[in-house]
């Protein structure tokens, strides 16, 4: 693709669309977003899994994951959650505005590798934002693989991202949608209760499934557990991991987990690798 | 300072059922290092000292450890912290008293009285150091280096810290239990240094500042070896908005150091420790001992020696001054 | 590559032959010294041990402008690096440094600014001859006379200096300088060879890193963290005089409509370094920061680049206010394993 000379140089693009997934202090806004360059649009190739540094200039940069399968068109999508300078700047832009970006970073899903075999996404609230191309990308794929089963959970139902997907999902039969969340609603007729625990009520089978986890740290922990429990062996399990980054190209030095650096090494991570990184859980 | 009656009365406090651990002096890995050390227990304790190279002042510990979240289930550790304290150590501790940094019945104080502590870049330049671990001892006129067995005695004058000759309090102000009979105060020097400064014209004290501050490389070992620099979410930490930019140059590191002294205003204390970590070699005490003046002199204040006291910006007097107001 | 002498009666002809370049040389009085330009037209002297900040700011500046805009406007501008810079007189141990560097800041991708500077740069080193008290360079792959990362090494023979060419950077200069040199010969080698062994037999600290680092990470809940931590001030010292530190901040930087995307050192011994937005912090106190910084130099950078990140320059050690000394350190890792 065509990249600028000095990496640290962002590429302009443009707020198509975006819409609020949350509300409250700690709202998630997603961006769909197309790169002013035409070029950049067309050379840009991200896999799931791929995060991007995107920000607004005179205020500073964040890496937030992309949250869109390349399957799904020349865009991308970001969703992010209102927390400090950059994303509180960002939640200010509207469609037609600009943000800047690069990238992408990391790693990827080894989405070839787990070709013939079913995929289970376990996600909890902003989690399911880099689960999302995962799921997007298994479904554009669908014959490749033995089926897809989604968790995925949140507090309240206000609290769940991409919720407007789900209604199609649902009724997809080739898919084994399940939401959850902790606390009983009215109109709510899906689950409720921890994510984990719904994966033991799932209960899927190990048998030539790879699992793939991303949420609070909390939620990772037990999942592991319950997917201990359910057979799963560690060469099963990915996840995803986040520290606070600048440069994105592993030069900054501040990811690292251990001797990974979650910028180039990771985000995503097989748990039998990870968790020989002490510091992978901290 | 008899150091068996040291380590007796260390070992005493530390292996208290009510005292977490013990903050107190040994020598340091190598030549004229002294390096603070944690006893949490009697055996921790023996290697404690007292001597001229003293110099930390180790009551930055009390507000320096990190407040951990604890698992769950856990009872937070309420004892005690025990240190070892000088007489300007002891006006950290009676300041941080003062403002509610930390309460009475979280410390025990174990007052040093202090003959005077030596300059270590004074002595590094005089008497070289090396590899091998010395000694300085108090004599009655002066200073005694050991060093391989052997004795050289030198003139206090000689090596004398530049605060140590302006200190007006070398005995604690505040302590539970004294190591010493109080040593006898000294007249403290004239302040030459700042009266230098004073006597510039603005101009000159602009570069001269200029100059010392362009030497700053912003590793805030001044505002972290502080006593009184305590707040848990530092200005200059701050990132929204940025107070003060990360980047080095004349303009923020002035921002930055003129920040810190206002922020002392009143309450440095004068233990001169920013200015021996600086490995810029910044004068910082004169910066600070220039604000402590104007207070003392405008105010009658000085902090850090009534525990009871109320804290100077938070006090008014019908008379005070109002030079300032223009 | 050549050998050459030069006179120290010509040291000032030899130094005007660099002309057209910057020249980084220590400057100031001991205690403040450091690599700046040379503003003024003499020739810099060259009798120092080493500078408290080390050189490392002629190739990763303590602060860089990345690039600069104009608040709402498009248009970026790179500052155009293009000065030629000779870093003169700098000790092997601190040219070691930017080689080992190098891996980090061209690892899958050339960091633009650092080879910038880099590609600009000659190295022109200095063979120590009296080590500082806490140099360990020959405990971690240094030495003396080192020349790894340098173009040209001189060595002070007395009466001259002899000036050996090891890239051809090195050789340009050697040429460049022309007549003011004369042809050295195997007996100023020899000498040579004979300081740099003295001066071997002279460095009191060392440590054999054998073992450390596969044998860190078995040591992580090891009480030695908590031990060598506890009187860690979290300032930046070590980390800002650490010739091998390089980690960096991205701020962007707005007075007015004027605006400019800039990086400046950044320590790991830092509490926000880390800190998430959310207030988590992954290393939440000195104890995981002081783990950090020794497991990053002896183990994960040897796990990365297979090389130690530290080259025994005794700063940390010279400057710590409460004298955490990494060798006594690494002593106690060594027990420890």
């Amino acid at each position: 693709m065509k990249t600028n000379e000095n990496p640290y140089i962002p590429y302009y693009a443009t707020v198509e669309d975006t819409w609020f997934e949350t509300g409250g202090e700690r709202a998630i806004k997603t961006f769909k977003v197309v790169f002013d360059d035409e070029e950049v649009r067309k050379n840009w190739n991200h896999r799931p899994g791929q995060c991007a540094m995107i920000g607004i200039l005179g205020v500073g940069e964040s890496m937030i994951s992309i949250s869109c399968s390349p399957t799904e068109g020349d865009f991308l999508r970001f969703s992010v959650m209102r927390m400090g300078k950059v994303t509180q700047a960002l939640h200010q832009l509207e469609a037609g505005d600009k943000m800047t970006v690069r990238g992408p970073y990391g790693n990827s899903f080894p989405l070839e590798e787990w070709e013939g075999k079913h995929v289970i996404t376990i996600g909890g609230g902003i989690g399911q934002a880099p689960m999302r191309p995962v799921v997007e990308y298994v479904k554009a794929n669908y014959q490749k693989y033995d089926g897809l089963t989604m968790i995925y959970g949140a507090r309240t139902s206000g609290d769940l991202c991409f919720k407007g997907e789900f209604e199609a999902m649902a009724q997809n039969e080739d898919l084994s949608c399940h939401l959850t969340i902790d606390i009983e609603e009215e109109q709510w007729d899906h689950n409720v209760g921890f994510v984990p625990q719904v994966l033991l009520d799932v209960k899927p089978s190990p048998d030539n499934t790879i699992a793939v986890t991303c949420g609070p740290p909390i939620m990772i922990r037990f999942v592991l557990e319950n997917l201990k429990k359910l057979g799963f062996e560690d060469d099963q399990i990915y996840t995803t991991l986040e520290n606070r980054m600048k440069c994105g190209i592993g030069k900054c030095g501040r990811c690292n987990a251990g001797n990974m650096y979650v910028c180039k090494d990771g985000p995503v991570f097989n748990y039998a690798a990870l968790k020989e990184i002490p510091e992978a859980f901290s | 300072m008899d150091l068996d009656k040291l380590r007796e009365t260390a070992a005493e406090v530390a292996a208290r059922d009510d005292v977490k651990y013990l903050i107190g002096w040994e020598k340091g890995s190598y030549g004229y290092r002294v390096a603070p050390a944690f006893a949490e227990d009697a055996d921790g304790t023996a290697d404690m000292i007292f001597s001229p190279l003293c110099t930390a002042n180790l009551a930055t510990y009390l507000t320096l450890v990190e407040k951990l979240p604890l698992p769950r289930g856990q009872e937070p550790d309420n004892r005690k912290v025990a240190l070892m304290v000088k007489g300007c150590d002891s006006r950290a501790v009676a300041q941080l008293l003062v403002e509610k940094g930390i309460h009475r019945d979280e410390v025990v104080v174990i007052g040093c009285p202090c003959p005077g502590m030596v300059d270590p870049a004074l002595l590094s330049e005089k008497y070289p150091e090396t590899e091998e671990i010395a000694e300085l001892k108090w004599s009655d006129d002066g200073f005694i280096i050991v060093r391989n067995g052997e004795e050289t005695a030198v003139p206090r004058e000689e090596l004398l810290a530049e605060k140590c000759r302006l200190c007006r309090y070398p005995n604690p102000v505040v302590s539970d239990i004294m190591l010493d009979e109080p040593v006898e105060s000294w007249e403290p020097a004239e302040d030459e240094e700042v009266t230098e400064i004073e006597g510039k014209e603005v101009e000159g004290r602009w570069d001269y500042w200029q100059q010392e501050f362009s030497n700053c490389i912003r590793c805030y070992s001044c505002r972290n070896v502080c006593p009184l620099c305590y707040c848990q979410d530092c200005i200059l930490d701050r990132i929204n908005p940025s107070w003060v930019f990360r980047s080095v140059n004349f303009s923020e590191n002035t921002a930055f150091n003129i920040a810190r002294a206002f922020h002392l205003a009143g309450r440095c204390i004068e233990c001169g420790e920013c200015e021996r970590v600086c490995p810029a070699n910044i004068p910082l005490g004169k910066i600070n001992r220039k604000l402590a003046r104007e207070v003392r002199d405008k105010y009658g204040f000085e902090p850090g020696l009534d525990p009871e006291s109320e804290p100077f910006q938070a006090s008014y007097k019908p008379d005070d001054p109002e030079d300032f107001i223009l | 590559m050549s050998a050459m002498l030069l006179n120290k009666e010509k040291w000032p002809d030899f130094v005007e032959k660099l002309a057209g370049k910057t020249i980084w040389a220590p400057q100031g009085e001991e205690a403040e010294m450091r690599f700046a330009p040379v503003t003024e037209g003499e020739a810099p002297a060259l009798e120092y041990g080493n500078t408290r900040v080390p050189p490392k700011q002629a190739v990763f500046p303590q602060t860089e402008t990345m690039f600069r805009f104009q608040l709402g406007g498009e248009e970026l501008e790179i500052p155009k690096l293009e000065e030629e810079a000779v870093l003169l007189g700098v000790r092997p141990c601190d040219a070691r440094s930017m080689a080992i560097v190098d891996n980090l800041f061209s690892w899958d991708e050339n960091d633009p600014y650092y080879f910038k500077h880099r590609e600009l740069l000659t190295l022109v080193g200095l063979t120590c001859t009296e080590p500082g008290l806490n140099c360990f360079c020959t405990s971690v792959g240094g030495g003396p006379a080192s020349k790894e990362g340098l173009d040209l090494l001189m060595t002070d023979l007395g009466d001259q200096y002899l000036l050996e060419a090891i890239t051809e950077k090195g050789e340009a200069l050697l040429k460049a300088a022309g007549e003011v040199l004369e042809d050295a010969g195997d007996e100023q080698i020899k000498e040579k060879e004979r300081l740099t062994e003295e001066a071997a037999a002279n460095i009191k600290r060392n440590v054999n890193p054998d073992g450390i680092p596969e044998g860190l990470p078995g040591l992580w809940e090891d009480p030695l963290w908590q031990r060598v931590s506890a009187s860690c001030l979290g300032c930046g010292t070590c980390t800002y005089l650490c010739p091998t530190c390089h980690c960096f901040d991205i701020q962007d930087e707005v007075e007015g409509f004027s605006a400019r995307r800039c990086r400046t050192w950044d320590s790991c011994m830092f509490n926000e370094y880390t800190m998430h937005t959310s207030g988590h912090n992954p290393r939440p106190s000195r104890r995981e920061r002081t783990r950090n910084r020794i497991n990053h130099k002896y183990s994960y950078y040897v796990d990365k680049f297979d090389v130690i990140a530290c080259v025994g320059c005794g700063r940390c050690i010279n400057l710590c206010p409460v004298n955490i000394d990494i060798v006594d350190i690494l002593r106690q890792v060594k027990e420890a394993l």
